[in-house]
């Protein structure tokens, strides 16, 4: 077990750098330059190559490849570009505020699909269940800034109810955690009730009904668990989707997490920076996989003892 | 004695009346929070690391310079109380006496040293020494007595010291705060820095040991909002007093309604479509004047700007010193027949297709321009396009992100006829632009001649009104260049931007400045 995520965090490893090497590349080919975009229109040459000195950026770029990943090695993000800052403090600065809002969203899409998902599986093609496809379809269809403005409007504007946008509160955390799990509560509901529908046509639902065990036992017990495989899957990589889709959300809400860091990291070509947060971004991917890996263990005893 | 003491009480009974008539302009009210949204977090608080708007918006309340700008666009003095031309290269300032900073140190000659020395000598240089020109530091003569000094003659050098940028910074508070000196700065204004939580906010509070008029609200919160309908709704909510680029589309609606001001002057950028001046078929006076003939302009204000700019009378916008109306009505009205005309004197006659063609060509001129850095840049480009073709000359528009338009501009050679592009000229002084884009050894990367405009007469005067610093001399050199390149034109100048922001109606008291980055708010008071 302890060998089998020691192994799992190392190919983390190689995939990092290649993320890191990416990312470095696509700046490096990007047109529009840092140093002239922070200096702007009026920016004498002198000015420009001065700078661009400092920052080392005259260096080729395997030169600052290397350098990178060398202090990357030691533990040492560097300094973002444009604000001079260390990269770690802009990263611990934004990065709760994503967690937050990712886990708020990912909690909302489990329980809310979820149970959505059991209530049409158990009662297919009931009303219910007309409502719930024709709700996942709206959720799966609006893009995520259209609907963040829409609630604004309504529990904001005309109801008063919640801010506008900001962090700080519960209730600034409303709006954009339900926008953003949106989409996902729609592929989780979808993803539960064909799961669950499957189980319920097993031959050992039917058994354990001729046995004469009851409904909720059957729901439970049987088929609950073995449907759950798929939907913690779906779960995982939603998370990784809900992290993406916060970019979004955080601009529509002004809520100030990684995603906006790295909007305005790329604006500024500032690679220090947008490193850092992709980094993160990338870590995290590794991680939920691997959690979601480890719960299959949980889950089916049949994986673990391959495993 | 019976009369005057009758006579007094009949003053201040007519006193009394006009008190009860004329609400009383210092009515003003003390206290309260101010809340402003805007689209960006700043990059700094420190003018050496930002001088872009989202950063200059909350210093220019904390940090002031010698001189200042009032809202007219005048020289004013503010940490400076005179000044006097020692020699060309040389002004001698004295200093408002027992002015303090923020950290209790005193304001003196030194402290204008060290500020300056740290901008100028600093490695890299700050951000604005490109916005400085010849300026090279200043020497303590006494406490409260410094020198200016500029490397060469510099006629721009008092509206320089007057940018919003030029604030002066507490020695002491840089030296003992470093690299976090840049987050939380210290200066002599109006307001004193609180707090800047990254992408959320940054608060500024009521300096209380002010030395002039001190500041009407307790506290000012500048808040984060990117997104333009949220900005707008949350000013509706009351969850903001103050919106800064305000969405144009909602302004005509706030405009009629009480509980809102809309604060607009014109402001002092030129947006324009620029034109290759070395690139044939454009490098013929003709075939340039024929394109601005081409151009509606009044229809892309009426219909495309829908108010929210100004007419463009020139390459300078109307606040700049030097700026004058160079009568582009009257000397390239909109007039299709007369575009015609010239292009037929320079040869180009219509071809089967429709278009114009010379020696088998298409008159055809590559375009490149950004979409979304200049209020309606794309919309306005799409425009001309159309108007072109209708004269018979293909335009080929590249639309790129800004960096991408960016870079090929700061570029040598550039491969492109035309441009569209905004200008500001931030000193406020016709040098800044009447050099730097036009004098013909300013081409990229040097300088921002973009046209490669070159007429040696043209750069006669404007190195002449550079080094000197009468100012009545210079104002009379810029008409004349101004005169010289109305009849060539380069650009195709189409409007002047405006400075808008909403407010709540209860916000009182507050000017807006034609400089963007002017946004004073110690005069600002909220009636509730």
């Amino acid at each position: 077990m302890l060998t089998f995520v020691v192994r799992r965090l190392l190919l983390a490893v190689p995939v990092l750098l290649g993320v890191v090497f990416v990312v470095m590349l696509t700046i490096d080919l990007l047109p529009g330059d840092a140093v002239t975009l922070m200096l702007g229109e009026h920016a004498t040459k002198d000015a420009v190559a001065a700078l661009r000195e400092h920052l080392g950026l005259d260096k080729p770029f395997a030169a600052r490849y290397v350098d990178y990943v060398g202090r990357l090695v030691r533990g040492d993000l560097g300094r973002s570009i444009q604000q001079n800052r260390p990269v770690a403090v802009e990263l611990a600065d934004a990065w709760p505020a994503t967690l937050e809002l990712t886990v708020a969203a990912l909690l909302i899409a489990a329980a809310v699909g979820i149970v959505a998902g059991i209530v049409s599986a158990v009662w297919p093609n009931s009303v219910f269940d007309a409502i719930a496809r024709l709700a996942s379809l709206f959720g799966l269809s609006m893009p995520i800034f259209w609907t963040g403005l829409v609630l604004i409007v309504v529990f904001s504007l005309w109801l008063n109810w919640l801010p506008v946008g900001g962090a700080g509160s519960l209730s600034h955390l409303v709006l954009p955690a339900v926008t953003l799990a949106l989409p996902s509560v729609a592929m989780v509901s979808r993803m539960t009730r064909s799961a669950v529908l499957d189980v319920l046509g097993e031959d050992y639902v039917r058994t354990a009904r001729a046995k004469g065990v009851g409904e909720a036992w059957v729901l439970g017990k049987h088929a609950l668990r073995n449907a759950f495989i798929p939907i913690l899957t779906l779960l995982g990589l939603q998370s990784g989707q809900l992290m993406g889709g916060a970019v979004l959300t955080e601009t529509v809400f002004a809520w100030p997490g990684l995603g906006r860091l790295m909007v305005k990291a790329i604006f500024a070509r500032d690679y220090v920076l947008l490193q850092g947060a992709v980094l993160v971004f990338a870590l995290a991917f590794v991680v939920i996989n691997l959690l979601v890996d480890l719960s299959y263990g949980l889950l089916d005893p049949r994986v673990g003892r391959q495993g | 004695m019976r009369s005057s003491s009758s006579r007094l009480l009949l003053g201040l009974l007519v006193l009394g009346l006009v008190a009860a008539i004329v609400p009383w302009a210092d009515a003003q009210k003390r206290g309260g929070t101010l809340t402003i949204v805007r689209p960006t977090d700043p990059v700094s608080l420190d003018p050496n690391l930002e001088t872009t708007a989202p950063g200059a918006w909350v210093y220019f309340n904390m940090l002031e310079g010698l001189l200042t700008l009032d809202d007219k666009m005048q020289v004013k003095p503010a940490l400076a109380t005179s000044y006097e031309v020692m020699s060309p290269t040389r002004v001698r300032f004295k200093l408002r006496p027992g002015v303090r900073f923020h950290d209790g140190t005193p304001f003196n000659a030194a402290a204008v040293k060290f500020t300056f020395d740290r901008a100028l000598r600093g490695t890299p240089p700050a951000r604005w020494a490109s916005l400085a020109g010849s300026l090279d530091g200043a020497e303590v003569v006494d406490d409260l007595t410094v020198d200016v000094v500029t490397k060469e003659p510099y006629g721009p050098i008092l509206r320089t010291l007057a940018m919003y940028c030029m604030g002066m910074v507490s020695p002491t508070a840089v030296q003992k705060m470093g690299a976090d000196f840049s987050r939380a700065p210290v200066g002599t204004g109006p307001f004193k820095f609180v707090e800047w939580k990254t992408n959320t906010h940054v608060i500024i509070e009521r300096n209380p040991d002010y030395w002039g008029d001190k500041a009407l609200v307790d506290r000012v919160i500048f808040k984060v909002v990117p997104e333009e309908g949220a900005r707008m709704i949350a000013l509706q909510t009351g969850d903001a007093d103050m919106v800064l680029f305000p969405s144009p589309a909602q302004l005509p609606a706030l405009r009629k309604d009480p509980k809102f001001t809309v604060h607009e002057t014109t402001g002092i950028r030129v947006v324009f479509a620029g034109l290759h001046a070395g690139m044939p078929p454009l490098d013929d006076v003709r075939v340039r004047q024929a394109l601005l003939h081409a151009v509606d302009r009044k229809a892309i204000l009426d219909n495309i700007m829908e108010g929210s700019a100004g007419p463009a009378r020139g390459v300078l916008a109307p606040g700049v010193f030097g700026y004058k109306d160079m009568q582009l009505d009257r000397l390239y009205p909109f007039d299709r027949a007369k575009a015609k005309a010239l292009l037929a004197q320079a040869g180009w006659t219509p071809g089967p297709d429709g278009m114009l063609h010379k020696g088998g060509q298409r008159l055809s001129l590559s375009w490149v321009a950004a979409r979304g850095r200049y209020p309606k840049d794309g919309e306005i480009t799409e425009a001309i396009q159309a108007m072109f073709k209708d004269v018979g000359i293909e335009a080929r528009v590249q639309v790129l992100e800004w960096a991408a338009v960016f870079q090929q501009l700061r570029g040598n050679p550039l491969n492109h006829h035309m441009f569209t592009v905004g200008w500001v000229t931030s000193n406020a002084d016709a040098d800044y632009s009447l050099y730097a884009l036009f004098h013909s050894k300013q081409v990229p990367p040097t300088g921002w001649n973009t046209s490669r405009y070159a007429n040696a007469r043209v750069d006669a005067l404007v190195e002449q009104a550079r080094r000197s610093l009468n100012q009545t001399e210079r104002e009379k050199l810029y008409g004349e260049v101004q005169d010289i390149i109305a009849k060539e034109m380069v650009w195709i100048p189409i409007y002047t931007t405006k400075e808008i922001i909403a407010t709540r109606g209860t916000v009182k008291g507050f000017q807006i400045h034609p400089v963007e980055y002017n946004l004073a708010l110690w005069k600002t008071w909220l009636d509730r």
